[in-house]
């Protein structure tokens, strides 16, 4: 039967809860309502208060908690109502969550799970919109992946809790009810750190990731005759798939990376740098990026469709790279 | 008020301009941008537009007249009063109006600039673009500098189908898959290509030293086949230290196959003798059968023997293809099958590419030995010198003894970035060995 993206989130989160007792849901409106956007739907009902727990509204609190209760030998999905407000819980997710394996010399780990809503093009404002991953790149010592597909949402969450070490989990709030695959029941899981090989192609990388993903799809479709374009969708952001990457640029030798995330200061510019870097005898064009533009997302779908990277704009920077 | 008309400089390295016919004459009325006068520079005709209305009140460049730019050629008297003189800026008082720059400075009107005559704004003709620069820049990516460095390409030659006529990858490898020739019928450039310089190339000036050809000198300019040889014979010496080592051959094993084969009726030359010892050799010192990429060393896996051919248009170098999976006679007859097409100049451009290893002769006119340059990108190659009857001492019975044998000297040329003198030799070594051992089959 298809699931939609938020489904198969909901879906992991029911399995992995069934499966292993310690794994468990802490955050605003996660219980009686089932989440603001019904992603814990059915769970609190299904394992009872002591593991399905309403919060009050501080992310600060919730992140805090999640590591106290990791730290306990639990393995708690924290839940962010929208992905935007992860920056209240900031200092415990790069001060504690991410340095407690390394305070303690290896000795502990941190099992926790954040997942929230992100990303645009759904008319949702300057706090309703964000792409974060940037500000988690930077940490060593956490995980961030973004599915862009419902195999993938699954796939991964599943990896995540079961990952030993803080995951931050971006789901894609575009992507919740537009996307609808048949995805494999029960014990499915997509390593954290592998890329996805969308398409195979030998004219121009795309490495992209998220929302953008489909777009990039429905381009590699549109220009077949056109462009023979290679499409990675990474899947995991941190640690990102470098081989993939290289596999697939010493090809082509000419490359774009598309994110919704802001560009300057985004993850398309260190991966364009190492890139530069690593390949630089293999490149045949420059290093494109294509990302948000540098300011705040707008509400208004005009402004938004102007910021975001969309469907038309990717199409362009494909076909200014083929070109090259 | 009166305005001075002058020669204006039309091109940057213009200097001056001769007075060819005025079209006015003193006393005449004209209105703003009527034709004034006809000149001529160095770079372009045109004429001068008159740059404000009123009278010619005076000539002073007769037709003829070389004028330096800026000179005045007339002067017209307008209608118009002169402006007063723009008072003289006031003296700024910082301690009463602040800082310079922190608001709206007091000063008069602008000073507007002195009329000048333009040039005309669509000259009679137009105006020649600057003469192109020797050695047209190409710009390339890291990826087409790496491949054309690789395989001794001269990217200048490559037509280029990338956004204005860039050379792209595909075009090289398009390139080197017609064996290095320019497409008789380039594909059609996915973007606007550049357009070709306008004016020909400066001819490139001689090198200096070289002298004025004197009379009855012959000057024959480069064949493209030429200059292919001459920049690859350049290119390869700077790229690959060679070094040379010999070895004396004794071949009459060889000949006694080669006279008992040629009574059953086959004809065979020493060449094949050579390369199958040398593939032979290969198999053990598979560092000979190898490329330079960047910092790394490239054992090639396949390996295609390029061997020398001479023909009218100059010398090139065939490839046997997996040279290895051939048996002497099959070494032969490719030979043969080489030499038959390239004296009918049917050897196919694919042909001259990708060997991993060469093997030369001397030639009919046979000679001693010679230092072969290595055919990039290739680390190694084979010379043969001529085979020759010499008395040789041999040991015989416990005895040393004269006897008289055709010996061979062999020279093998090598890249000594990544072949050391113990891997040359030891692959000599083995050659000459091989060769004398003459256990040798069809």
């Amino acid at each position: 039967m298809p699931v939609t993206y938020i489904q198969a989130i909901n879906q992991a989160m029911q399995e992995e809860m069934a499966r292993d007792e310690n794994v468990m849901l802490l955050g605003e409106d996660v219980g009686i309502l089932g989440g603001a956007f019904k992603a814990s739907e059915g769970l609190l009902e299904q394992f009872g208060s002591e593991r399905v727990l309403d919060t009050p509204i501080s992310e600060t609190l919730i992140v805090g908690a999640g590591v106290g209760l990791a730290i306990q030998g639990m393995r708690p999905i924290l839940e962010m109502q929208f992905i935007d407000f992860i920056t209240c819980g900031f200092d415990q997710i790069v001060n504690m969550a991410a340095t407690l394996r390394y305070r303690h010399g290896g000795q502990t780990s941190c099992p926790i799970v954040i997942r929230g809503p992100c990303g645009a093009g759904v008319h949702g404002g300057l706090y309703h919109s964000q792409n974060p991953e940037a500000w988690f790149f930077h940490v060593p010592g956490l995980k961030v992946v973004a599915p862009a597909t419902a195999f993938d949402a699954k796939g991964l969450l599943k990896a995540a809790i079961r990952d030993d070490d803080p995951v931050i989990y971006l789901e894609h709030k575009f992507l919740y009810r537009r996307i609808k695959e048949d995805i494999p029941e029960g014990n499915h899981v997509v390593p954290i750190g592998k890329a996805a090989l969308r398409k195979k192609g030998g004219d121009i990388t795309v490495i992209t990731y998220g929302s953008p993903v489909h777009a990039v799809m429905k381009a590699a479709r549109d220009m077949a005759s056109e462009v023979d374009i290679e499409v990675i969708d990474l899947r995991t952001l941190l640690p990102y798939d470098w081989e993939t990457i290289r596999k697939s640029v010493t090809k082509t030798g000419k490359v774009l990376i598309i994110h919704e995330a802001r560009l300057t200061g985004g993850i398309g510019g260190e991966i364009a740098a190492r890139i530069a870097g690593d390949l630089f005898e293999y490149l045949d064009g420059p290093v494109m990026r294509l990302a948000s533009k540098d300011t705040h997302n707008a509400f208004a779908g005009p402004m938004e469709e102007y910021i975001i990277p969309n469907q038309e704009k990717v199409t362009e920077a494909i076909r200014q790279l083929a070109a090259y | 008020m009166r305005v001075d008309v002058v020669m204006p400089q039309l091109g940057e390295s213009v200097i001056e301009g001769v007075v060819i016919k005025w079209l006015v004459k003193v006393g005449d009325t004209v209105a703003r941008d009527q034709s004034l006068l006809e000149i001529s520079t160095d770079k372009v005709d045109a004429e001068i537009p008159s740059p404000a209305a009123g009278r010619i009140e005076e000539i002073l460049a007769k037709e003829g007249e070389t004028v330096p730019i800026q000179e005045i050629l007339c002067r017209i008297e307008t209608e118009e009063v002169a402006d007063a003189p723009p008072p003289p800026p006031e003296k700024w008082d910082e301690e009463e109006e602040g800082f310079p720059g922190a608001m709206a400075r007091k000063t008069g009107p602008p000073i507007p600039p002195a009329p000048r005559a333009e040039p005309a704004k669509e000259p009679a003709k137009p105006v020649p673009p600057p003469p192109a620069k020797e050695g047209v820049k190409v710009r390339i990516s890291p990826v087409v500098a790496k491949m054309s460095a690789e395989y001794g390409l001269d990217v200048s030659r490559i037509p280029g189908t990338g956004i204005e006529g860039r050379v792209t990858k595909k075009d090289v490898e398009e390139y080197i898959a017609r064996g290095g020739k320019e497409a008789a019928a380039a594909p059609a450039p996915k973007a606007k290509p550049a357009p070709p310089p306008s004016t020909p190339r400066a001819k490139p000036a001689p090198p200096p030293g070289a002298k004025v050809t004197p009379e009855g000198d012959q000057v024959i300019p480069f064949t493209p086949i030429r200059k292919t040889i001459a920049e690859h014979m350049v290119m390869s010496k700077r790229t690959s230290p060679h070094v040379h080592t010999f070895a004396e051959v004794d071949m009459h094993r060889v000949v006694a196959f080669r006279d008992e084969k040629k009574k059953e009726g086959i004809s065979l030359t020493y060449l094949p003798f050579v390369i199958w010892a040398a593939i032979e050799a290969i198999r053990e010192f598979p560092v000979l059968n190898a490329q330079v990429v960047g910092e790394s060393t490239v054992i090639k896996k396949a390996i295609h023997i390029g061997v020398a051919v001479d023909t009218e248009r100059g010398l090139i170098v065939p490839v046997i293809r997996n040279a290895d999976e051939k048996s002497l006679l099959g070494l032969a007859k490719a030979l043969d099958d080489i030499a038959a097409r390239a004296a009918a100049k049917k050897v196919l451009p694919d042909e001259l590419v990708g060997g991993t290893f060469s093997v030369t002769n001397p030639g009919r006119m046979g000679n001693l030995f010679g230092t072969p340059i290595i055919n990039q990108p290739q680390v190694g190659i084979l010379r043969m010198g001529q085979v020759v009857k010499r008395p040789v001492v041999i040991e015989a019975g416990g005895e040393d003894a004269i006897v008289i044998r055709p010996m061979m000297y062999l020279c093998l040329g090598y890249d000594h970035r990544i072949v050391d003198g113990v891997a040359g030799n030891s692959f000599l070594f083995r050659v000459r060995e091989i060769l004398e051992a003459g256990e040798f089959h069809l």
